[in-house]
């Protein structure tokens, strides 16, 4: 949650966000955050992340258009401030749709084209893991790349399931 | 009936729910999830049973591994995501968070970051997850251990990763409340005596009070078989 704070304060343009909790973690210290009074009186102490703005957000959809408007079906997850706070914007997508068909739902488009750079169609892209509502994780293969084993992620990464 | 190291953890997980409340179950939280999950079938009141994976009063068809799984939507009016219930958690909405940990101390502080020193550790772990924020917001949190051992309750962290509004850790022989800023035993499995306990325990804790665990009730013991109808759950935690 302190790396959504520091997201959001990207996005929102400004140096840094309050964020609730933290108080009593070592992570305080570690991370040299800062702990700042209510400037308006409150008398509590709230701590400040800084602004954290990647330079690139790649993000999987369910579906894209030709102008890189990108669906994404199920929970967003973290999507929404990490594609506002990157500096560019990359999306795959499990498939290529009509800009009409976004248009007929504008709600369910969690980035706008505008902010996307460029877009490729990836379909089986979130594998290993899963893309709701179309395919589940696929728990042999994340035990299977992560055999401490000579070749096991290169077996992983050849197995290439949006080529198939 | 006996209890088990799983039927032990689940269901007293299940007991912190309360009346009216809304609880949340997060990553990495699959004995949580199972809590939360057999409150709804077991007990007649109301709460509203959030999750990480964004769901609101699930209904899922089938009871996933993982308790971050899509499936945990499936049935849910609405989808409240992760920015929805860490703000909702941050702004003192969320009266119970089930929150997990690789050590606990008698002061009910957590550490899910390191074992051994941050810059030459032993083993580095995933990190809280957000717990730093949630544990001083959320009115209670509890957390839970498969094992209860003096690595695990720990007289002094290896690092302080949360702190703040723990109220209860619970494993397959015990249940400690917080009472005066410590954890104290509430409870303990009955096939196990205090003395064992006592010496599987890192931190000291008060004991006086202490009584054993209620028994599994029907409606439990029913709403936790059809939960883990071919015993994967129960097999997982043995191991």
């Amino acid at each position: 949650m302190t790396l959504v704070a520091g997201l959001r304060a990207a996005a929102y343009g400004v140096p840094f966000q309050p964020v609730g909790g933290v108080h009593g973690s070592d992570l305080a210290a570690l991370n040299g955050w800062q702990k700042i009074r209510d400037p308006y009186g409150s008398g509590k102490d709230v701590y400040v992340i800084p602004a954290i703005s990647p330079d690139i957000a790649v993000i999987h959809a369910n579906e894209v258009d030709e102008q890189g408007n990108a669906r994404v079906l199920g929970s967003p997850f973290w999507d929404h401030p990490l594609t506002r706070a990157a500096k560019r914007v990359l999306v795959t997508a499990e498939r290529l749709v009509s800009s009409e068909s976004l248009a007929a739902r504008p709600e369910l488009t969690l980035v706008p084209g505008f902010l996307v750079e460029a877009a490729a169609v990836v379909p089986r892209g979130a594998w290993p893991g899963s893309m709701h509502p179309l395919y589940e994780v696929d728990y042999p293969a994340v035990e299977s790349y992560l055999r401490d084993e000579p070749g096991a992620l290169e077996a992983h990464l050849a197995a290439a399931p949006e080529l198939q | 009936m006996d209890w088990t190291p799983f039927s032990h953890i689940v269901v007293n997980l299940a007991r912190q729910i309360r009346p009216g409340e809304i609880a949340f179950s997060g990553v990495n939280s699959t004995l949580a999830m199972l809590a939360c999950l057999l409150a709804k079938r077991a007990y007649d009141f109301h709460f509203t049973y959030l999750n990480v994976a964004g769901g609101v009063e699930p209904v899922p068809e089938k009871i996933p591994q993982s308790s971050s799984d899509p499936a945990l939507v499936a049935g849910s009016p609405a989808i409240f995501g992760n920015e929805d219930f860490y703000d909702l958690c941050a702004r003192g909405r969320l009266d119970l968070v089930f929150l997990g940990c690789a050590q606990v101390d008698g002061l009910g502080r957590t550490n899910v970051s390191v074992i051994g020193d941050w810059n030459n550790p032993k083993v580095r772990l995933p990190g809280g997850g957000g717990a730093a924020v949630m544990m001083p917001t959320a009115r209670r949190v509890v957390t839970w251990r498969t094992e209860h051992s003096p690595r695990t309750l720990v007289e002094k962290l290896d690092f302080v990763t949360a702190a703040g509004n723990l109220q209860a850790v619970v494993t397959p022989i015990a249940v400690f409340q917080k009472r005066d800023g410590r954890l104290a035993l509430e409870s303990r499995n009955p096939q196990v005596a205090l003395a064992e306990v006592t010496r599987r325990t890192g931190f000291r804790f008060d004991s006086s009070g202490a009584r054993p665990t209620a028994p599994i009730t029907a409606r439990e013991r029913a709403a936790l078989a059809s939960l883990d109808p071919s015993g994967e759950f129960e097999a997982a935690v043995r191991a």
